[in-house]
């Protein structure tokens, strides 16, 4: 089974818990088994929202998770990036996992959004989806959905090209 | 072995130069503050922790005074400059990982 880790930033902005539940369940319908990697706070709160582990199934500590983290673990990276720290993680995440990777940027600032999404286009050649959106995470959704069907598409055709080779 | 986060927790002989700033910022400082700056790739693993940032990440180094100036970053509290007392062979670590 493909392997997805969901990297959380701060859990300040109300949009992150209801968007990694959204993306947990739409990866692990794409097929991924997925595991979330977050704060101790982020984690309560996916704890609190989804108390019988419907959705998410897996959960680790950021840090421990970025200790012990090798190229191969994971078959794609999602990041959420909110703030500059969060920049920072996704940029490590991704040199060390060095895999298909999308960036779900977002923040209250246009130019903290433009900001962002330069730091991660100059650094990785990672996918990015990016909103404006603090309390409603319907436009940072509508973009993360797009974002996705392009991925699934991609991996379909890649499958396609596997399955010809093997033949 | 050397840990960085142990270091944090338990001593009280280190520095910060910067707080809660931006990673840019912090790179700049170590730039233009460190006495000897070697560059190495987000992820190598500096003084047992994982260095986070972006490529190529400056790691600040001071012979004389048997210091290492560092970005440190959290996701809630942004990055931080630290400057820690380390033994020389630490140092002789990162030179080894160096990307320069």
């Amino acid at each position: 089974m493909k392997k997805a880790i969901i990297l959380l930033g701060c859990p300040e902005s109300p949009s992150q818990t209801p968007l990694a539940i959204y993306a947990t369940n739409k990866l692990t319908q794409m097929g991924y088994e997925v595991t979330l990697a977050s704060t101790p706070s982020a984690k309560k709160l996916l704890e609190v929202s989804d108390p019988e582990e419907h959705y998410l199934k897996n959960k680790v500590d950021i840090e421990t998770c970025l200790d012990e983290l090798e190229e191969g673990d994971y078959d794609f990276l999602l990041g959420f990036v909110p703030k500059d720290a969060a920049v920072s993680y996704f940029v490590t995440f991704y040199h060390i996992l060095n895999t298909k990777s999308l960036a779900l940027i977002f923040a209250r600032d246009e130019e903290k959004v433009e900001y962002f999404e330069n730091t991660v286009r100059e650094n990785t050649e990672a996918e990015i989806a990016s909103a404006r959106a603090y309390h409603n995470p319907t436009p940072l959704r509508v973009r993360l959905d797009r974002a996705l069907k392009k991925l699934d598409k991609k991996t379909l055709a890649e499958d396609d090209d596997d399955k010809v080779e093997d033949s | 072995m050397f840990c960085l986060e142990t270091y944090l927790r338990m001593s009280e002989d280190y520095q910060i130069h910067m707080t809660r700033s931006g990673f840019k910022d912090c790179a700049r400082f170590i730039e233009e503050n460190a006495v000897e700056v070697v560059h190495v790739k987000p992820g190598e693993k500096i003084v047992g922790a994982r260095i986070i940032g972006i490529p190529p990440v400056p790691i600040g180094i001071n012979d004389e005074k048997g210091t290492i100036m560092l970005p440190y970053t959290k996701p809630c509290y942004g990055t931080a400059t630290v400057e820690i007392p380390v033994p020389s062979e630490e140092i002789e670590k990162i030179r080894a990982v160096s990307i320069d």
